[in-house]
């Protein structure tokens, strides 16, 4: 082959979205180049550096490609904020697609103007998993609560409980040894992370979930640009918003299976109806004011934002809903 | 050169600067960033890493413990905890033949139940034992060699630097492996006064006698150990009680030990400084080579080295003990020559995969299941558990077929492959875990190069560093013998673990 | 000269000790207000004095906000606080087994040339944390819980890591001047420091 990329990321490579997302990506790039191009795949940081550091990797060239988590680096991609707001992701196609759309008409050659992003999406429905059974906002008083972002952080405190700053790997030891009450996380990660094993409750909303988080594929922008035509064709033909609507709900399928480990066991799964959702939703409600401050802040016009991204998702939530 | 060549061509590479006396994390940080140059055309990618990752590896939340531990080692001696240890092993066992060695012994296990490192516990029950030992007639080479063998109990008996250092790398629960080590660590304490009463045997010359303390003073001297036991429950209780993370347990023993010392009057401005300046060198020494490490494993894995040598060992198909016992052999061999920690970060990130990958039938789904049946049964069949369902179950134990899952429902009890497989799993890189810790603390006491007979020899002027050799080879014996017990019985480790 | 860059090593390392005490208490006092917040939440507390509990957890009692950050930004300040001081006692681990039988005359060479490369990559290494910190504070980088900008720590660490660098010259040139005079102006292993 001509080109070698090194494809660098956080998780193991049997995990989900390594298996289903990025191996899926990096076989079609190396078909669709016909051999030229030979993806290089080092997972569990084997190149070194913490997850944090995987954007700035893409962007010096230590590694080709990476995927990551968009919320590892707080306070530099801000825009992606928007989908990560409590109650505003519906599904993970709809979202995916609405993020990619609004990704090239205001982030791209602002907030990501360093790096060649690939792919864009979001994770299926976050939820709680709890000891404890999880009914009602009061429910959550005092329970200790890993949070995967910001907001979720800035909602658990409004709900009373404590939020828990631990990276994903750490929560199981942290539920086994009661360093945390519970944890947020789709369902697609609890099977790698051994929840339902853990604990007992799972606490699902009805309609839009309480939070998702944000993920980019992102490459080296002068790897991309040495790329011959036909090669950055091939590049190109598995990227952009097909890609991030296929990533976005691939993982969020990979939730139904791991459910279903939860029931077979037993499990306590408690569905909030939408009617208990409002109670939820009136206690998020000052984190979307907040964040616009905060936007507004950083010269941003959050409240745009959130119109825009609340219409599309609108409008592309029917046309992926099964 | 191809990248696995050059990634070949660094293991090399590396002996040749650290046996030309460059410090080892600079050798390894040095072939991790010259590699990286030719592997990569350039200095792009090895500086653009510097950018961050100096910060993010000294900046680790988990890592942070280190520091810590050293600090609480440093106010433990500050507050007369070592002392306090010696002279009560000293009143129960000094006037026996090799008693006062043997009370050394005594209080270094002691004292590593409250100190992270084995440097640390060496140097400081050398500077309270070295002087008594000799000053009742113990031969230089035997009084250095003890102090030497029992500073690796610091390790050996929880909380232990080079053990969460390993946790770390492999992602293992430190409160585990901390609860693992902790028979071995006994035994190797048990190993060492057997060591010591064969020696006074063979050799009785080197040993004298103190007079017999009357009972009194020993108990009052007992008493004075408190201390020790409250900080040691605390921190190892607490962690393993889920009270606190092992980095919350860890700041929970410098603060009650800083305590301790502060209300026994050795808590001074210039004893603090002291344990400031102590604490900065051996930080920084194990910092660096830690950066170093990270460095140098980055650039490994970039030239495929460690897939390739894993997938080799699996290819040959070589049974999981030979692999076992070869890796083992390799740290025995290499901790004559290297520092215990350096060859942890070196080699854990290659072998560890290879162990991973093995079957060493430690733990099965059925064993499980049966002993959880067992345990419902004991107490009654079940309510409404049909005639028909039980003798199924019976039959299941019996035979040790896996129980279906209608049949644990039935039983109410939930053990699943998953658990089983993650208790296998989890076993295997504790057990194996244990046994590295063990060999390599056997390095630190091997001749020519073992930093404890350096560091206690170094106490003591008159005795000849071969003098030290010969006599610790009497410890190195029984170390080596107990390896064996422990690859043969993992159930020894595995015991506390339940 | 020596007995100022001693004393700036020495100043480093007992501010890098100041710090990791005050990560220590900050550490015991968030698990204090863990372990009372989850008291007072108890149905024991609860039941028998309800308003009192109510009263504590509405008083902020509970673990310090954001103690995880504080930790991994205090460490690495203090860890590259210490680096000065093992510098300049010649703290850093190394297998003597083979040099111990050269003549002196290379060894000292020995040690000048891994001196000097030691203080290259110091001026390296804070060199290159001086990229890093201006990358994070123009991407306006946060933590996640307390949100300060990460660049903050990385600053502290910079100008740790410089003082590491300047003390690492003059440990190179001591070795320097060592080699051509033949005198031992710094002693070297576990004895030397203390
Ligand atoms: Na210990
Ligand atoms: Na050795």
């Amino acid at each position: 082959q001509e080109v070698t990329l090194k494809l660098h990321q956080f998780l193991p490579a049997q995990a989900n979205v390594p298996k289903l997302v990025l191996d899926v990506w990096a076989d079609n790039v190396e078909k669709d180049s016909g051999g030229r191009i030979k993806v290089e795949r080092y997972p569990s940081m084997q190149l070194g550096g913490k997850p944090p550091e995987l954007i700035d990797q893409a962007i010096d060239g230590v590694a080709d490609v990476v995927w990551t988590v968009v919320g590892y680096t707080p306070g530099r991609f801000p825009s992606t904020e928007v989908f990560e707001l409590p109650f505003m992701m519906t599904n993970a196609r709809a979202v995916s697609h609405a993020y990619w759309e609004m990704f090239e008409k205001h982030m791209k050659d602002t907030e990501f103007k360093d790096v060649h992003i690939l792919g864009t999406w979001v994770h299926g429905p976050g939820m709680i998993h709890t000891k404890d059974p999880v009914e009602k906002p009061e429910d959550m008083q005092g329970m200790k609560i890993r949070g995967g972002s910001r907001s979720v952080n800035s909602l658990l405190t409004k709900l009373g409980a404590t939020p828990v700053g631990m990276p994903v790997p750490a929560v199981s030891e942290g539920l086994s040894k009661g360093v945390i009450d519970g944890t947020t996380i789709p369902w697609e990660v609890t099977t790698a992370l051994k929840v339902p094993e853990l604990v007992e409750n799972h606490t699902e909303f009805e309609g839009r979930a309480l939070y998702t988080l944000t993920f980019v594929l992102a490459m080296n922008k002068a790897k991309y640009d040495s790329l011959p035509d036909d090669l950055k064709a091939a590049v190109d033909k598995n990227s952009g918003l097909e890609f991030s609507v296929f990533a976005g709900g691939t993982q969020a399928d990979a939730d139904g299976p791991a459910r279903k480990v939860a029931e077979d066991l037993g499990n306590n799964i408690i569905t909030i109806d939408s009617a208990g959702v409002d109670e939820w939703r009136a206690i998020a409600q000052p984190i979307y004011d907040e964040w616009v401050a905060d936007m507004n802040g950083k010269g941003i016009d959050g409240q745009a934002l959130i119109d825009e991204a609340q219409m599309l998702i609108e409008k592309y939530t029917p046309q992926y809903s099964n | 050169m191809t990248a696995l060549e050059i990634g070949i061509a660094s293991f090399p590479a590396l002996m040749v600067l650290i046996f030309l006396r460059v410090p080892i994390g600079l050798a390894m940080f040095l072939v991790g960033l010259v590699g990286l140059v030719l592997v990569t055309d350039g200095t792009q990618v090895a500086f653009a890493r510097l950018k961050n990752e100096t910060y993010t590896t000294f900046s680790s939340y988990s890592l942070s413990i280190v520091p810590m531990f050293l600090l609480m080692g440093h106010f433990a001696t500050l507050g007369g905890m070592s002392n306090a240890l010696f002279k009560a092993a000293e009143g129960w066992l000094g006037h026996r033949k090799g008693g006062v060695a043997m009370a050394a012994i005594g209080a270094c296990a002691g004292f590593g139940a409250i100190c992270g490192s084995s440097l640390a516990t060496a140097a400081t029950m050398g500077r309270v034992a070295l002087p008594e030992l000799r000053q009742y007639g113990y031969a230089g080479g035997f009084s250095t060699a003890t102090l030497a063998a029992g500073g690796t109990l610091g390790i050996l008996i929880p909380p232990s630097v080079v053990l969460v250092i390993y946790a770390i790398l492999t992602e293992q629960n430190i409160a585990k492996l901390f609860l693992a080590a902790f028979i071995p660590g006994i035994l190797a304490a048990v190993g060492y006064l057997i060591a010591i009463s064969i020696y006074v045997r063979l050799y009785p010359e080197s040993a004298g006698t103190r007079p017999r303390v009357p009972y009194a003073e020993r108990f009052s001297a007992l008493v004075q150990v408190w201390p020790v036991l409250l900080v040691f429950g605390l921190v190892v209780g607490g962690i393993y009680l889920g009270w606190f993370t092992p980095t919350e347990g860890a700041a929970v023993g410098a603060f009650g030990t800083g305590v301790i010392a502060w209300l026994n009057g050795g808590l001074t401005r210039a004893s603090l400084t002291e344990s400031f300046l102590v604490t900065a060198r051996s930080t920084a020494m194990i910092f660096f080579i830690v950066l170093g490490a990270a460095f140098y494993n980055g650039f490994l894995a970039l030239t495929q080295v460690p897939q390739e040598l894993s997938n080799y060992v699996v290819s040959q198909g070589y049974s999981p003990w030979t692999v076992l016992a070869l890796i083992l052999v390799f740290y025995l061999i290499f901790g004559c020559l290297m520092d215990s920690l350096s060859m942890i970060l070196l080699t854990i990130p290659i072998f560890f995969p290879v162990i991973s990958a093995m079957d060493f039938d430690l733990v099965s789904l059925a064993a499980m299941q049966a002993d959880a049946a067992m345990e419902v049964l004991k107490a009654g069949v079940p309510d409404g558990m049909s005639a028909e369902t039980l003798a199924g179950i019976q039959d299941a134990i019996a035979s040790g077929a896996e129980l279906t899952r209608d049949q644990m429902k039935d039983l109410g009890i939930r053990v699943t492959q998953g658990m089983a497989n993650r208790i296998e799993a989890e076993h295997v890189a504790i057990w194996f875990g244990i046994l590295v810790l063990i060999v390599v603390e056997v390095g630190l006491i091997t001749p020519p190069v073992g930093m404890n007979l350096f560091i206690i020899n170094a106490m003591d002027r008159t005795t000849r560093m071969v003098d030290t050799y010969k006599a610790v080879m009497f410890f190195v014996a029984t170390d080596l013998i107990r390896v064996v017990i422990l690859v043969a019985f993992p159930a020894i480790t595995l015991f506390l673990l339940g | 000269m020596h007995k100022l860059m001693m004393g700036l090593a020495k100043v480093m390392a007992i501010l890098g000790g100041i710090v990791l005490s005050m990560l220590i208490l900050l550490t015991c006092v968030s698990i204090l207000g863990r372990l009372l917040n989850g008291l007072f939440h108890s149905e024991f507390m609860t039941g028998i004095a309800p308003e009192f509990s109510h009263w504590m957890i509405n008083a902020g009692v509970g673990p310090v906000n954001g103690d995880f950050e504080l930790v991994e930004a205090g460490v690495a300040f203090a860890i590259f606080c210490f680096l000065p001081f093992c510098q300049i006692t010649a703290g850093h681990a190394s297998v003597d087994i083979l040099t111990n039988s050269l003549p002196q005359g290379v060894n000292r060479f020995l040690r000048m040339i891994t001196e000097t490369v030691f203080a290259a990559v110091l001026i390296l290494i804070a060199w290159k944390l001086g990229d890093g910190m201006i990358s994070k504070r123009s991407y306006g980088e946060t933590t996640l819980l307390l949100e300060f900008p990460i660049w903050w720590a990385y600053a502290l660490s910079f100008l740790a890591s410089a003082a590491a660098a300047v003390v690492g010259c003059y440990m190179a040139g001591v070795r320097i001047i060592e080699f051509f005079t033949g005198r031992v102006l710094v002693w070297e292993g576990m004895e030397s420091g203390h």
